[in-house]
């Protein structure tokens, strides 16, 4: 198992948590940890998620970028 | 003098409707869309009842199919929402635009459990490519019009919007929005020019592999001129299919479970896999790690997450086939390696010789593809006709051939002749059905009753569930479950009691006559065609097995 670090920044909808955890769970990736808020000047939310799984992380980075309410998803390596 | 009616919500959502063009919808109503039904009556746009909303869902992603349009679908709250979700599935899977509209409960009941209430919008997060709901009026002409554009941006696909009852009666004003064009949403990286160029011009023995992306791109002539430029030997997967040109003496049929000897050989033998606007389907490779294992790739998608998903590529070329295809279109040293696909096209060519009296179902398909009228479109359900039709009947263009390829839907069929007929209405639509899989949407008879649509179904009758039965045989020591359709109706007078025209064949020597009664006659009609229960399809790549250690007979 490979433990990454995913920053991402999202519109802030609703919806949009259960977005990255639909996608997550599908892909083949296991939530560690999550800490999500909003900026409600900007609207603008940031979501940290630690995932593991057996897969490469390129897989769910694509896959959550092509949500629709995202506006960037960042690997930080420095996890492990 | 009537006073002039105040636009409300429901009356916002035609007028944006009209804005896009949307000339026809499918659709059920009930209480929670009854606003929008009250607005229809006063609009342009046409409404085809259909009996069930799987029915309206399938209509709609046959339309979009056989048109090129967004196919636009309605139902009620609860089960009439719940309905649509086999239809929402197979338009992702197949990458169709689709705009699904949903009658929602009134704001304040919602999370009350209450009638008719479910949350279609928490069910469309896996089955959709985006989804709304609208909880303020003002927010209503903006999330139409970005359904619209994400539905047919970059990769396609359905999208719904859930209305509640309150926004569709809450008045607005008249003014409507420009229309706004959406960008690819991904940015894509540059693509890989350089080194594609550098891996076409060091192969000896390239593959074109052609997807349904062409079709969807509508990048058919792109395509076809780099197959023609390069002189690439091509094989197609079952929703690439008339893409490339049939005529192409290069092309080598379909590719993967029951792709043709040539084909899948081909592909084994390859050094330089060519994928266009295809993703690496289980259903195409067989055995993943076996698959095309000489061969660099070169992947051209619209969507950054098919790149290196089952495959890794060696080069991508991301963005629009349009572009990127003519970009790389060389003239290619191959000769040697197209003469051998020429000797294996010629080695493997399908032979319809078939002892006995009983119907061959691949010759009267290929024997229906001869005889169709230029710009037929066929449908397909799932099963054993299907792969049949897939194998012996010839399309010049994906919109000519709409099967449900990634979710393999049995019932597709019939709805999705119904909205191919609405789309084109003066084209012959053929629905190609199974015993099977025509039960499962037979309800759209009702439909095509009622608009007298002139869809004529061919139903491959073998009284089974044949794909399954063949797998029970094949891959289960004969142990037959719950595949045996023995006691289906008679469908003469199924098909009779919604006025349509019905005959059954049972032998070879009926095949021609009934084939040309069929297609000369004016109106919807059923050819039910009798045929053996135990024909099998052939060849077949056995699960979790490489592409050429293929099966071609028990
Ligand atoms: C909705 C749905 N349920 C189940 C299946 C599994 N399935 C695939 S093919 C098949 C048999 C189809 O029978 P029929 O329509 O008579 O076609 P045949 O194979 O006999 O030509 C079944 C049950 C499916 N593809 N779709
Ligand atoms: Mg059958």
């Amino acid at each position: 198992m490979n433990n990454y670090q995913l920053m991402i920044t999202a519109d802030d909808k609703q919806v949009v948590l259960e977005r990255i955890l639909q996608v997550t769970r599908y892909r083949g990736f296991l939530i560690s940890g999550i800490n999500a808020k909003v900026n409600t000047g900007t609207n603008i939310g940031t979501i940290e998620l630690l995932v593991r799984s057996e897969r490469p992380i390129e897989l769910l980075v694509d896959q959550i970028n092509k949500l629709i309410d995202i506006k960037e998803v960042k690997v930080d390596n420095s996890a492990s | 003098m009537t006073t002039e009616k105040k636009l409300t919500g429901a009356g916002l959502l035609f007028n944006v409707l009209e804005q896009h063009g949307v000339e026809h919808v499918f659709g059920y109503p009930g209480g929670a869309i009854m606003p929008i039904y009250d607005a229809l009556y006063d609009s342009k746009v046409e409404h085809f009842l259909c009996r069930h909303e799987q029915g309206a869902a399938f209509s709609a992603v046959g339309y979009a199919r056989a048109s090129g349009k967004v196919g636009v679908c309605f139902a009620t709250s609860g089960p009439g929402a719940t309905n649509l979700i086999t239809g929402l599935a197979d338009a992702l899977a197949d990458s169709i635009p689709v705009v699904a509209i949903t009658g929602q409960v009134a704001t304040a009941a919602m999370g009350s459990d209450a009638f008719q209430e479910i949350d279609i919008f928490g069910l469309s997060l896996a089955c959709t490519k985006h989804s709304f709901q609208v909880t303020d009026i003002n927010d209503l002409a903006k999330v139409l019009h970005q359904a619209f554009a994400i539905a047919l941006e970059g990769r396609q696909g359905p999208v719904l919007v859930d209305i509640p009852k309150d926004i569709q009666i809450t008045e607005v004003n008249r003014s409507l929005d420009e229309l706004v064009n959406l960008e690819n949403k991904v940015k894509l990286p540059p693509a890989n020019v350089g080194s594609a160029i550098a891996l076409l011009n060091q192969a000896k023995q390239p593959i074109l592999y052609v997807g349904g992306g062409v079709g969807m791109a509508n990048a058919i002539d792109e395509l076809r001129d780099f197959a023609k430029i390069t002189g690439l030997p091509s094989v197609s997967t079952l929703k690439g299919l008339g893409a490339i040109d049939p005529e192409d003496e290069n092309y080598l049929g379909m590719l993967g479970m029951h792709g043709t000897k040539a084909a899948n050989i081909a592909v084994q033998e390859c050094d330089l896999l060519i994928a266009v606007g295809a993703r690496f389907d289980d259903r195409v490779t067989g055995k993943l790690n076996e698959f095309a294992p000489h061969a660099k790739v070169i992947h051209f998608d619209i969507d950054t997450s098919e790149i290196n998903k089952r495959r890794i590529a060696d080069a991508s070329i991301l963005g629009d086939l349009k572009v990127n295809l003519p970009a790389l279109a060389i003239p290619l040293a191959i000769k040697p390696w197209q003469a051998v696909c020429h000797e294996m096209n010629n080695n493997f060519a399908w032979d319809y010789n078939h002892p006995g009296e009983s119907i061959f179902a691949p010759a009267v398909l290929k024997e229906i593809s001869d005889k169709m009228p230029e710009n037929s479109c066929v449908t397909t359900d799932v099963g054993q006709h299907q792969m049949w039709a897939a194998q012996h009947m010839v399309f010049d263009d994906p919109s000519n051939f709409l099967t449900s390829a990634g979710m393999g839907t049995m019932g597709f069929g019939i709805p999705a002749a119904v909205g191919a007929q609405v789309s084109r209405p003066t084209d012959c639509i053929i629905a190609v059905s199974g015993d099977g899989s025509f039960m499962m949407n037979v309800q759209e008879l009702s439909t095509i009753k009622r608009f007298q649509l002139p869809v004529k179904i061919v139903l491959i009758d073998n009284a089974k569930l044949g794909m399954v039965r063949q797998w029970q045989d094949l891959f289960f020591n004969g142990r037959l479950s719950e595949t045996d359709l023995a006691d289906n109706p008679d469908f003469i007078m199924l098909a009779n009691a919604f006025d349509i025209k019905a005959k059954m064949i049972t032998k070879k020597s009926e095949v021609s006559a009934a084939i040309e009664e069929m297609l000369e006659h004016d109106g919807p009609y059923l050819l039910q065609v009798k045929i053996d229960a135990q024909e099998n399809v052939w060849p077949l790549v056995p699960p979790n097995t490489a592409n050429d250690k293929m099966m071609e007979s028990t």
